[in-house]
């Protein structure tokens, strides 16, 4: 186990829930990897995206709070769900720039805000403190010759100046990481558009003409799977995917992994420790296809 | 013993309203060496003015203080009319009773007790004060123009017009810039290059004006009237001076596959080449990175069908100094170019462009390329990946500029225009073809501009659509426009078969470096920053520098010109005469004090500081003494903070006079 390298782990709610796969597969990774991952205790929700459209101090105080709290464990706070990501880093923005609303959040969580601790998304812990040479060596079982289409949806890079993970509009971290597998990544033209986020219950409609537009793009660039970071992403364009099809006489078959499944496949882990059951769309045939399973 | 006249001014009632003027007349008139105290309701008026002279002499006056506004205002007025009646203009001061008291204070009795405070302390001062002889420095009336843009071709040639010796330097193997790359210009739809290439021409040919093409400013020293400038002279590989122009060496050249960046990298050009037909000089470069005889040894083909034998491969890098009394700062600008990686870390970048990725979206400048008659195409409008003709183009303006969230927050001003032209050339020349345009505001304030936007839409049938673009996208042949049309309240896709960005104008690479050379300041972007935005719009603070065109900020041609005859008008009221005066208020060192330690050489910004040998009479060096030079010192004062002798002071600004004024109080 790598001493050095500890992380004060925030699942967020959908890991714990819907995206259960995604937690299993974090955790099965670093574990892989001998990086250590150590629950926030007693972490609980941000807020997402109802806090923050409903009442913004309550929003910021969750968030705060949670990363109080992340305090007890050594390490920067490791966080896999974009939304979660993006709640907190917004949090530690607008706290730095301002002093009223910090002074606030503080007076509401009765602690000072943590606003110096770093917050990383899993893909930039991959991709710079773990480094691609050391995951590339970590890999058992490479990808090779599957042709992954990388999904970042509206939140992981956005806004500029806030998460700070990659350029705002053309990122590649998801690319190099996938790439560090050994998979064949496509380049294509949805990378950063909306899947229609939490609409998906509100206006399923809106929903399925966005989605179907990624899924649409993926498919016409040659891409055999989809990978994602983001719980909602994911339930989007998977969940949804057949109903898509139905919608648009279309037919896509792209399985969508959570980028930590294929990591874990690629380093051995296996499909149940993957998490890979839990997915709509069925990866085995590619995968068996490919000669990885 | 002095006899000090202090005049009180009620500046209408900006200064009486609030301060006792009569009273502070009063009480100042009782401290010693004040022969007179009076006041009046507008002393830099004519009849202020008359009383002041009047007075002096009938009171002979030795020294005077005005207590009136700042002196920022009027100390030149009151210089010149104490000046007049007799008195050296460095014994007079004015106190600033106005912006120090009036205008910031309401209590009456207070005010009225600082303001005699403040007129006491220069009265203090006055006294001390020495007369100044006037400072004169000789004018070398040559005049340095950077940058051959058609900024620097209008100074160049209105200067040289005049009589007056001009050094131009161009970075570039030929001069012309950006002008000479446009198709047509707006508003009147004239060929670039006709009205262009003639004052190029005027250039090459004027007796006055000596043309440094493919060379830098290296190094500038001195001041106004008097600086020497360093160049140089980058090694063309081919000698200027015997080079007949004829282009066999072009022809014959084996490697011929470069990019020309003439062309925005649309057509290719051979490693010993000119940028294009019209270049002035018309000497071909050897580009040394491709050259197949720099870079393996083999070729020499160039040298061997070179009838006058210009070409020399060992020709190496040469330092000129130039002597010049005024630089004209043209270096014009560059266009924001977001395939790369953006320079500076305010600014963000464009990826969702896809610019350099999708190699049917192009810059504006690119669009002028293709549609010039001498460009790559013939004036063809041809995409650049297929050569098909675009039936769909879509114009975006505003890219990059005013968009503060991605770092730059000022308007590119030409981008409206030159977009309103670029749907028009298009129209002409592809007449299936339908012109979009995505913009924000049409920003057309000029003569005829606005005309000239109306007709780009109502006789040309392009679609001006209210609204940005968040995305665009290679799908098949075709590039998906996502945008806004906010007029309407509804997101458009369109699916476009060319894509022209109105990127921002950014000033040129490297504006900044240049800056510290001159000695100049800049803004944030690095555009070049004027002494005053509206009185002194072509002056820098520093004396003797100028500016013209694009790199002080976003400019058409009309504006480009205007300013640069401006700017050569400037340096033509310079040079009308043999000597300057220049405010003597400089450092002087005491010799006997100054113990050589050259403290203040290491502070002095101006550069203002020299050596000077002490020697008894028998001729043996006693000691090395710092020397400030009058011409060159700025009157900052930084080095008598510094002196840990004490042996170097300020006129007007001494040790004993400061320490007078505060005990004043
Ligand atoms: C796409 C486009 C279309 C346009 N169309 C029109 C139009 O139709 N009508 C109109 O009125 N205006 C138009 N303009 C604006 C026009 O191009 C400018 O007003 C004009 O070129 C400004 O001239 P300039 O001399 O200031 O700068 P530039 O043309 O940029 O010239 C600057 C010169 O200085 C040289 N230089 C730079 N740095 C140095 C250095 N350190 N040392 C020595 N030399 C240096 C450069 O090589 C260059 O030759 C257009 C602009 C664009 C971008
Ligand atoms: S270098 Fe020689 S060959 Fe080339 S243009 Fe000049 S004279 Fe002609
Ligand atoms: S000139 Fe027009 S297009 Fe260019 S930045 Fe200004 S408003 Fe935008």
């Amino acid at each position: 186990m790598d001493k050095t390298l500890n992380y004060a782990y925030y699942p967020g709610c959908s890991l714990h829930a819907s995206a259960g796969e995604y937690d299993l597969s974090t955790r099965e990774l670093f574990n892989l990897l001998g990086v250590g991952l150590t629950e926030v205790p007693d972490w609980f929700c941000c807020g997402a995206t109802p806090a923050h459209n409903v009442d913004e101090l309550l929003s910021l105080s969750l968030c705060a709070k949670n990363l109080e709290l992340a305090e007890q464990v050594d390490g920067d706070v490791a966080v896999a769900c974009a939304a979660c990501f993006s709640r907190l880093k917004f949090t530690q923005h607008t706290l730095l720039e301002d002093e009223t609303k910090r002074r606030q959040v503080e007076k509401a969580i009765d602690a000072p805000a943590r606003l110096d601790g770093k917050v990383k998304h899993l893909l930039e812990i991959l991709a710079r403190d773990i480094g691609l040479e050391r995951l590339a060596s970590a890999v058992s079982k490479p990808l090779s010759g599957v042709k992954v289409a990388c999904y970042y949806g509206c939140l992981l890079t956005r806004p500029p100046d806030v998460p700070n993970l990659d350029c705002v509009e053309a990122p590649t971290i998801m690319e190099r990481v996938v790439e560090a597998a050994g998979a064949e990544t496509v380049p294509w033209s949805h990378r950063m558009e909306c899947c229609g986020a939490n609409f998906t219950l509100s206006r399923p409609g809106v929903v399925i003409q966005l989605s179907n537009a990624i899924l649409d793009s993926a498919k016409s660039s040659g891409a055999d799977c989809v990978v994602v970071a983001c719980p909602l992403c994911h339930g989007n364009l998977d969940m949804r995917q057949k109903e898509i099809e139905g919608v648009y006489n279309a037919e896509y078959g792209l399985p969508v992994f959570y980028i930590t499944q294929l990591l874990a496949v690629a380093c051995g882990a296996g499909a149940e420790k993957s998490g890979l059951g839990a997915l709509m769309v069925d990866p085995f045939p590619l995968l068996k296809v490919k000669n990885i399973l | 013993m002095s006899r000090i006249g202090v005049f009180v001014c009620h500046c209408g009632e900006n200064i009486s309203r609030t301060v006792d003027v009569e009273r502070v007349a009063a009480e100042v008139g009782k401290l010693p060496g004040v022969a007179l105290a009076t006041d009046y309701k507008y002393m830099c008026s004519d009849p202020g003015q008359g009383l002041l002279k009047k007075a002096i002499a009938e009171q002979r006056l030795s020294h005077v203080v005005v207590a009136a506004c700042s002196p920022r205002m009027h100390e030149r007025t009151f210089r010149k009319a104490v000046e007049s009646a007799g008195i050296n203009p460095f014994l007079c001061e004015m106190a600033n009773i106005r912006e120090h008291c009036s205008w910031v204070h309401d209590n009456r009795e207070e005010a009225t007790e600082k303001a005699i405070e403040i007129v006491g302390m220069m009265v203090e001062r006055v006294k001390r004060n020495r007369a100044l002889p006037a400072i004169t420095v000789p004018v070398t009336k040559r005049s340095l123009i950077i940058g051959g843009g058609i900024a620097g071709i209008q100074a160049a040639l209105d200067i040289a017009d005049a009589g007056h010796e001009v050094v131009l330097v161009e970075r570039e193997p030929s001069i012309g810039g950006h002008m000479a790359q446009l198709s047509e210009t707006f508003p009147t739809l004239d060929c670039s290059q006709c009205i262009m290439t003639p004052r190029m021409v005027d250039v090459a040919n004027h007796p006055r004006i000596t043309l440094h093409s493919y060379s830098e400013v290296e190094h500038v020293e001195g001041y106004i009237g008097n600086f020497q400038v360093t160049i140089r002279k980058k090694a063309r590989s081919v000698d200027e001076k015997k080079c007949t122009g004829c282009g066999v060496c072009i022809e014959k050249c084996p490697i011929r596959k470069i990019p020309n960046k003439f062309d925005c990298n649309l057509g290719m050009r051979p490693a010993i080449y000119i940028p294009f037909p019209q270049a002035v000089p018309n000497t071909p470069v050897i580009d040394r990175e491709s050259c197949a005889m720099f870079k393996s040894g083999k070729c020499g083909l160039c040298k061997k069908v070179c009838g006058p034998g210009a070409v020399d491969y060992e020709q190496e890098d040469r330092l000129i100094v130039e002597p010049v009394g005024a630089i004209v700062v043209a270096t014009g600008f560059d266009l924001y170019d977001i395939t790369e990686k953006p320079k500076g870390s305010q600014i963000k970048g464009y990826g969702e462009f896809g610019h350099g990725r999708i190699p049917d979206v192009i810059d504006g400048m690119t669009f002028e390329r293709l549609a010039s008659a001498s460009g790559p195409t013939g004036g063809r409008i041809l995409r650049p990946s297929d050569g098909r003709e675009p039936k769909q183009i879509v114009f975006i303006q505003c890219v990059g500029s005013r968009a503060r969230e991605k770092g730059i927050s000022y308007c590119s001003k030409v981008c409206c225009m030159y977009t309103a032209k670029q749907t028009m050339l298009y129209h002409h020349k592809v007449h299936d073809g339908q012109a979009y345009v995505f913009f924000m505001d049409a920003r057309t304030p000029g003569k005829s501009y606005d005309e000239f936007w109306r007709r780009s839409i109502e006789e040309e049938e392009a679609v001006y659509i209210r609204g940005m673009v968040s995305r665009l996208y290679q799908k098949g042949d075709k590039i998906v426009v996502m945008g806004s049309d906010i007029a309407v309240g509804v997101q458009v896709e369109i699916e476009a078969d060319m894509v022209v960005l109105a990127t921002a104008v950014q000033p040129r690479s490297g504006a900044d470096i240049l800056a510290q050379k001159l000695g100049i300041s800049y803004d944030k972007y690095h555009f070049y920053s004027e002494a005053h935005a509206k009185l002194r719009p072509v002056e820098c603070a520093t004396a003797g520098i100028y500016l013209a065109g694009a790199c002080q900020g976003p400019k058409d041609i009309p504006d480009t010109v205007s300013q640069a005859s401006a700017a050569a008008a400037k340096v033509m009221t310079l040079f009308a005469r043999e000597k300057l005066e220049r405010e003597p208020i400089v450092a002087r060192v005491r010799e006997a004090g100054c113990v050589g330690c050259f403290y203040c050489r290491k502070v002095c910004a101006y550069g203002a500081i020299e050596e000077k040998e002490i020697r008894d009479r028998q001729g043996n060096l006693i000691k090395v003494v710092a020397y400030v030079n009058p011409g060159v010192c700025g009157g900052c004062g930084t080095c008598q903070a510094t002196c840990p002798s004490k042996s170097v002071e300020l006129d007007g600004y001494t040790d004993e006079q400061i320490v007078a004024m505060i005990e004043a109080l």
